[in-house]
């Protein structure tokens, strides 16, 4: 067993300063990429020093398993409803850094019309959706990223042709937001850019969106299968979903 | 037991029938009496028939709505219709008569004859009129409701309107004046 | 300085949440209740309200407008929502989170027919809604005002009631009371001695006056310190059916605490009467005039009007029945308010009882003196 899953007190420079260390490790699933996208995030919070200014709104499914994760001021809700609830946070005290941390099925299936308007609207908040092609929490249902021919719990025979590239369509409703994809597997470029969103917030200048494309072998049928994983998410979503500022 | 004098306008949408009522309401609570006003508003601005009630006496008045009405007025042959219900033995009908053509099977209530659309259209040649000469026909039969205070009343309610067109008072209060006399 | 005005139904929720000092209101458009939007949006952009930092958004659907609304409320801001129909539906899904956290979000609710789209007039058939809806046990305040001033007068009271105790708050009145003009006092709630209930923040607050611990129930909250700074983490989403008892049995014993300083109630008419007449809202207001009515032709009545539909006044109500030989329960609702009434009677009321239901229909003062007249 690594040193720093036997001890984690003792990694704390693996770890950004706002994380709770006494979560660790956390609880998610082995090689589940969530803990890579919350790390970029709390290295970014930790480099604009703004620990005692977010309001982290995690939403329903794998992504509220970040409700231990960090020493922030932290709600748990549902439904993609994190989105609105952050609005309602920023618009109410405009000196908070409103986070909103959500799924792939929150934000673009039950959510979308809380994203969208949210766009629309340009509400001065980031939202961060973990893109993994799936429901996980609940066992592997399609979601709207779901790749055509992807064999999933409620398409037994493969997902269908059509999904939604939301940057894309972000962008198309807000030219001036800040609007990107990353992926887990670039960890540098991912804080770069998990930074950026939050300083285009700091600084007044409204909407902030990162789709980050994210593992899970348990859903995806691969764990203990790293190269099968990583060839999936790099090469099998990657080339739907392109890594990139919008 | 009655505490208050109960008005019923009816008309197609788009004709004015809520403003009628509110304005009359409105005027009758600035002149000092205790009034209520009740739209009956429906999903579509315009086209339906629409209903709104005024409540004007001298005690507070706890209830919006009424079984019988003191003065019914229908600003068209299907909105007389459906006044028919709120009729009593002495209501007051008014109609407006360019548009409510058979009065025939509600003689009894000898139904006052107010063409407003003509004098709007062509005597003051400013269709908006309409609903004051209508409010004039009314006034007349409402009790405690005097001219003058209904005059003071439009001039505090239409204050902001009539200070940007002062000629507008003058038109309205012509319209007001001849609804008044074809009511008599 | 208290003054008289004439002014619509929504109007006066509107006038009265900004005498209230709310600063922030979140909705979506749905007939009879729009115009308290309109005021408040008006509000918001006058240069008096950008002065008082006002907040007005509108949503894209009332779940966005109910979850925007927590956010508002979690920073410490008394905020509020209006709705009705089947927004007030979608809204329960927010007003559920609202009860789990004792999150003092106000609602004002107008109801309009039902069921479904039905129609935008009138109706009392939003009780059950407003006072059980969600996927909880009803842990919150539902007031039903009966005429405009009420609305006022209520529609300070609620905030404070909110922000007091730390429940969801619904004001829950209907098209009527929401599209009629009538007289309203105005005034400062400072004049009537109403001292408005300081609120504090959820999150982001490093030094409070009331313990966060002390308001959300304990599964639910996980207070962390890290170089001498205090954050609070809330969910809502449990691991165990033991945490989630422990949080409807912590919340029922703050409601049940608080309830006997909420319940309100109102008696009308010769208390000795032996016709009782039980009606809420609008329909209550409509009781008094049948009563006055009544008593005009030698029948003496009297009513029992509970103005908190949640908590309920069961206790006042056991003693306006104990004398009754003949009660009638009137509503615009197939009923709703007899299904809690006949709860808080337990079988203990001294006559049956006779509903006399009228789905999403207005009902005259006439025609409650006709219900009490004909069973004579």
């Amino acid at each position: 067993m690594p040193d720093a899953i036997a001890n984690p007190q003792a990694a704390t420079h693996a770890f950004p300063k706002c994380v709770r260390i006494e979560s660790k490790p956390h609880l998610y699933c082995p090689g589940c990429g969530h803990p890579e996208v919350l790390k970029a995030l709390g290295f970014a919070i930790d480099e604009l020093g703004i620990q005692q200014r977010v309001a982290f709104g995690i939403d329903i499914g794998c992504s509220l398993l970040a409700w231990d994760y960090f020493n922030l001021d932290t709600v748990e809700t549902h439904h993609g409803r994190t989105i609105p609830t952050m609005a309602g946070v920023k618009r109410s005290n405009t000196d908070a850094v409103a986070i909103a941390y959500v799924g792939d099925g929150g934000a673009y299936a039950i959510g979308a019309g809380g994203l969208l308007n949210a766009a629309v609207r340009d509400e001065k908040i980031l939202v961060i959706v973990v893109n993994n092609a799936l429901y996980a929490m609940t066992g592997g249902q399609e979601s709207p990223t779901t790749p055509p021919g992807m064999k999933v719990a409620t398409a037994p025979k493969g997902a269908d042709q059509y999904y939604i590239r939301a940057p894309e369509v972000i962008r198309s409703v807000n030219p001036s937001a800040f609007v990107a994809r990353g992926i887990t597997t670039v960890q540098p470029a991912l804080r770069q850019l998990m930074k950026a969103a939050l300083q285009h917030q700091m600084d007044g200048k409204g909407f902030a969106f990162i789709e980050v494309l994210s593992q899970c072998p348990l859903n995806w049928g691969t764990m203990g299968e790293p190269e099968k994983t990583f060839n999936f998410l790099e090469h099998g979503l990657a080339e739907v979903f392109p890594v990139k500022r919008y | 037991m009655q505490d208050a004098f109960n008005i019923v306008v009816s008309g197609e949408g788009g004709q004015g029938v809520l403003s009628i009522a509110k304005i009359i309401a409105t005027a009758a609570w600035l002149q000092g009496k205790q009034a209520i006003y009740l739209p009956s508003f429906s999903t579509e601005k315009r086209g339906g028939v629409s209903m709104a009630f005024a409540r004007v006496g001298d005690a507070p008045i706890r209830f919006p709505r009424f079984q019988k009405a003191d003065m019914c007025v229908a600003l068209s042959q299907r909105a007389l219709e459906r006044l028919r219900r709120y009729l009593k033995d002495d209501s007051v009908l008014i109609v407006n008569s360019f548009l409510v053509k058979d009065v025939s099977a509600f003689a009894a209530w000898k139904p006052r004859l107010v063409d407003a659309t003509t004098i709007a259209n062509e005597k003051l040649k400013k269709p908006r009129t309409f609903n004051m000469v209508i409010m004039g026909a009314m006034l007349r039969f409402i009790p405690g409701l005097t001219v003058g205070g209904f005059d003071k009343a439009l001039e505090k309610q239409f204050a902001s309107k009539y200070a940007k067109d002062p000629a507008l008072k003058e038109l309205n209060d012509k319209a007001f004046g001849l609804g008044y006399e074809l009511a008599a | 300085m208290a003054e008289k005005k004439f002014l619509m139904g929504n109007e006066a929720i509107g006038r009265a949440a900004r005498a209230a000092g709310a600063r922030a209101m979140f909705g979506y458009p749905i007939t009879p209740s729009c115009e308290i939007m309109h005021f408040w949006a008006g509000e918001a952009s006058s240069d008096r309200g950008k002065e008082d930092r006002l907040v007005f958004t509108q949503a894209e659907d009332e779940a966005g407008a109910g979850f925007m609304l927590i956010g508002s409320v979690l920073t410490g801001t008394r905020a509020f929502t209006a709705t009705a129909g089947p927004g007030h539906v979608i809204i329960q899904d927010a007003f559920s989170m609202a009860e789990a956290m004792r999150l003092p979000i106000v609602a004002f609710v107008m109801q309009r027919g039902g069921p479904s789209t039905s129609t935008v007039i009138y109706s009392q058939s939003e009780v059950t809604l407003a006072c059980f809806g969600g996927n909880g046990n009803g842990y919150r305040v539902v007031y039903s005002p009966a005429t405009v001033q009420e609305l006022y007068d209520y529609g300070i009271k609620v905030f404070n009631v909110a922000w007091k105790h730390r429940f969801p708050t619904i004001l829950l009145g209907d098209g009527y009371l929401a599209k009629m003009m009538a007289e309203v006092e105005l005034y400062d709630p400072s004049e009537r001695g109403i001292v408005m209930e300081p609120t504090e923040a959820y999150i982001l607050e490093r030094t409070r006056a009331r313990r966060l611990e002390d308001v959300v129930p304990s599964p639910e909250i996980h207070i962390r310190h890290a170089d001498g700074v205090e954050y609070a983490c809330l969910r809502n989403c449990l691991n165990l059916e033991e945490e989630a008892l422990a949080v409807n049995t912590e919340i029922k014993a703050a409601f049940e605490a608080a309830a006997p300083e909420i319940e309100e109630h109102e008696t009308y008419g010769d208390a000795s009467a032996p016709t009782l007449i039980i009606a809420h809202g609008t329909v209550s207001a409509a009781a008094k005039t049948a009563i006055d009515g009544l008593r005009e032709k030698g029948v003496a009545a009297r009513l029992f009007r509970p103005i908190t539909l949640n908590p309920f006044p069961a206790d006042a109500l056991r003693e306006a029945v104990a004398g009754a030989k003949r009660v009638f329960v009137p509503e615009s609702a197939d009923g709703q308010l007899a299904r809690i009434v006949a709860h808080a009677l337990c079988g203990r009321a001294p006559a049956p009882f006779v509903e006399y239901s009228r789905p999403s229909m207005g009902i005259l003062p006439e025609e409650i003196e006709m219900l009490v007249l004909d069973a004579k």
